[in-house]
């Protein structure tokens, strides 16, 4: 075999973490007599909004996305991490993740270091959380501008410092101030309601189903949204990266999680995917489409690394990025992820790019920029090839069309995405996430729970 | 410079424009595949609707955008009668402000979807 090939890489950290257990009694033994907390949603400091759900953490922690992180941090672990964007294992992980509960909970709860506290969630047992460690987050604030960077200690990346106008930072600034730290187990599957159910493939269900596909190498697709013809042409074009020959599969990963007023609702977005793939723009053979449940930080670079980790542990050997990605307003420069996966971010740890520090990633990372319509050219043509004048597909404009209930042309939006828009639209009564919307999803979560 | 309104044309609206001298104005974009039609706007009806409707901007083009989408809708339906698109489908829209602004306030919450088949 040519030495050229490149082959699946290993999990992040060496192993795949799964931390679920799926024998009912076994779990009940395991919460006998144990102290129980409910899961609530991290409110919006200010406006009470819910702006984060800690169960989405917990899911992808047990089930490996987020590997190889077990559970709620220590504070030295937080510390390192702010620091030097590593684990205390070494491995590199780019933010801090905690159980965190208010002060007036904690007295209620009365828990110690070693107990094991029992996490309901929509009223029945979902996991449990051996608690290694308590400690504080004395300031808050202080704590979020550190989590993604400031434009005096990392002068490379940030160009403005963050504020209430970012949701990720909004994340971190309404944490509760006591942290819980310890491993998670899952001691009760949560089941996804349709359509989220057929897009479930934790990490060592994706790479089985990447075996079955035959697929050595695949590249990552990030998307929060319903897909373009751009997109659709970014990842076509993407996939012809590989090793000697193209990519064998494009994973597209949606990540879900709280929404925002005038996004896509996520059931449209991952049938709006699938569409994609059911209409034969890129064929089923050849593109899977799948989530993973985060509450998105838009932390830009950062994002960046999170995304590649959790790809490669879901078996990807590249991972597209894009200008601006995961990014929201202008706290970093626009090329931020490029300039991380090219020569590294020093003030972030990385004084080389993650795939080249020890302890680093092996993902592959392709740096894209953008597909337009060429009417010279006559197709979808990319802003580093063509030479002429083209026709962007804005989001905008889209959206104008979609609000105004005109159909888009095929060139823009496919008529099999738009006919998904339109479905949802009808059932939501809305194309968008309103805030009826928003506030029923923090409600009912993407999963319901049986009796344990 | 004198601003306008960007009117998108799908196929039900080609269709209610057909044969009127609205046609001659129709602009291609994506290689044809999108048709619209730029409405020019005089000043003081452009101040008019900047004062009535509080989303509505001028983009850097110069194009009235951020309208409430019942004002778009109604705006067509005013060229598809009178077929024009002289200032006369503009003020008969704004004679309808009232009624606009009432759509558009529920507008943020419902948008009656397509009538397409799915
Ligand atoms: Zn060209």
């Amino acid at each position: 075999m040519s030495s050229l090939l490149i082959e699946r890489p290993l999990p992040h950290g060496g192993r795949l973490v799964e931390r679920v257990v799926r024998d009912k009694e076994v779990a009940k033994k395991m919460i006998k007599g144990c102290p129980s907390y409910d899961i609530k949603p991290t409110l919006h400091y200010e406006t009470g909004v819910p702006v984060r759900n800690v169960y989405r953490e917990i899911m992808s922690i047990c089930y490996g996305f987020f590997s190889p992180v077990e559970g709620s941090m220590t504070q030295a672990e937080v510390e390192r991490i702010l620091k030097e964007r590593r684990l205390l294992n070494e491995w590199i992980f780019p933010f801090p993740l905690v159980f965190d509960i208010s002060k007036e909970d904690y007295k209620k709860l009365g828990v110690t270091k070693g107990d094991r506290l029992v996490l309901n969630l929509k009223g029945k047992p979902f996991a449990i959380l051996d608690i290694e460690e308590i400690w504080e987050i004395d300031n808050l604030e202080e704590f979020a501008h550190r989590v993604f960077g400031t434009p005096e200690d990392n002068p490379e990346v940030v160009k403005h410092k963050f504020d209430k106008k970012h949701p990720g930072w909004v994340i971190y600034r309404s944490h509760q101030p006591v942290v819980l730290a310890g491993k998670y187990t899952i001691i009760n599957e949560p089941k996804f309601r349709p359509p989220f159910d057929r897009f479930w493939f934790p990490p060592r269900k994706c790479r089985a189903k990447f075996d079955e596909l035959g697929w050595r190498t695949a590249i990552a697709h990030q998307t929060r949204n319903v897909p373009h013809v751009g997109h659709e042409f970014l990842m076509k074009n993407a996939a012809y990266t590989g090793d000697i020959e193209p990519c064998h599969g494009i994973l597209v990963n949606a990540i879900i999680g709280v929404k925002r007023r005038g996004d896509y609702p996520d059931e449209t977005i991952v049938e709006a995917q699938e569409a994609v793939s059911t209409a034969g723009y890129i064929k089923p053979e050849r593109r899977l489409v799948s989530l993973c449940l985060w509450d998105m930080r838009y932390g830009n670079p950062l994002e960046s690394l999170l995304h590649a980790i959790i790809r490669q542990n879901m078996g990807c050997t590249h991972h597209m990025f894009g200008r601006d990605h995961a990014a929201v307003g202008e706290y970093y420069d626009m090329w931020a992820t490029q300039i991380l996966w090219t020569k590294g971010i020093p003030s972030f740890g990385f004084d080389k790019a993650p795939t080249d520090v020890p302890y680093g990633v092996h993902i592959r990372p392709q740096n894209m920029r953008e597909f337009a319509y060429c009417p010279v050219c006559k197709e979808m043509a990319y802003s580093e090839t063509c030479g002429h004048k083209r026709e962007g597909i804005s989001g905008s404009l889209l959206r104008g069309m979609v609000a105004e209930g005109v159909q888009p042309p095929s060139v823009i939006l496919r008529p099999e995405v738009y006919k998904v828009v339109v479905k949802w639209w009808k059932h939501f009564g809305y194309p968008f996430c309103n805030e009826k919307y928003v506030r029923d999803k923090e409600r009912d979560l993407e999963v319901d729970l049986e009796d344990l | 410079m004198g601003h306008y309104i960007l009117v998108l044309l799908d196929e039900n609206r080609l269709e209610r424009i057909k044969g009127s001298d609205v046609e001659n104005n129709i602009k291609a974009m994506f290689g044809g595949e999108l048709k619209c039609i730029e409405v020019n706007v005089p000043e003081e009806l452009s101040q008019k609707i900047l004062k009535t409707f509080d989303t509505a901007r001028i983009d850097a083009r110069g194009a009235i955008t951020d309208l409430p989408v019942a004002f778009m809708r109604e705006f067509f339906n005013q060229i598809a009668e009178k077929k024009s698109i002289g200032p006369e489908v503009i003020e008969a829209t704004l004679a309808k402000a009232d009624q606009i602004k009432e759509l558009a306030a529920k507008e943020s919450e419902y948008l009656p979807p397509p009538d397409i088949q799915i």
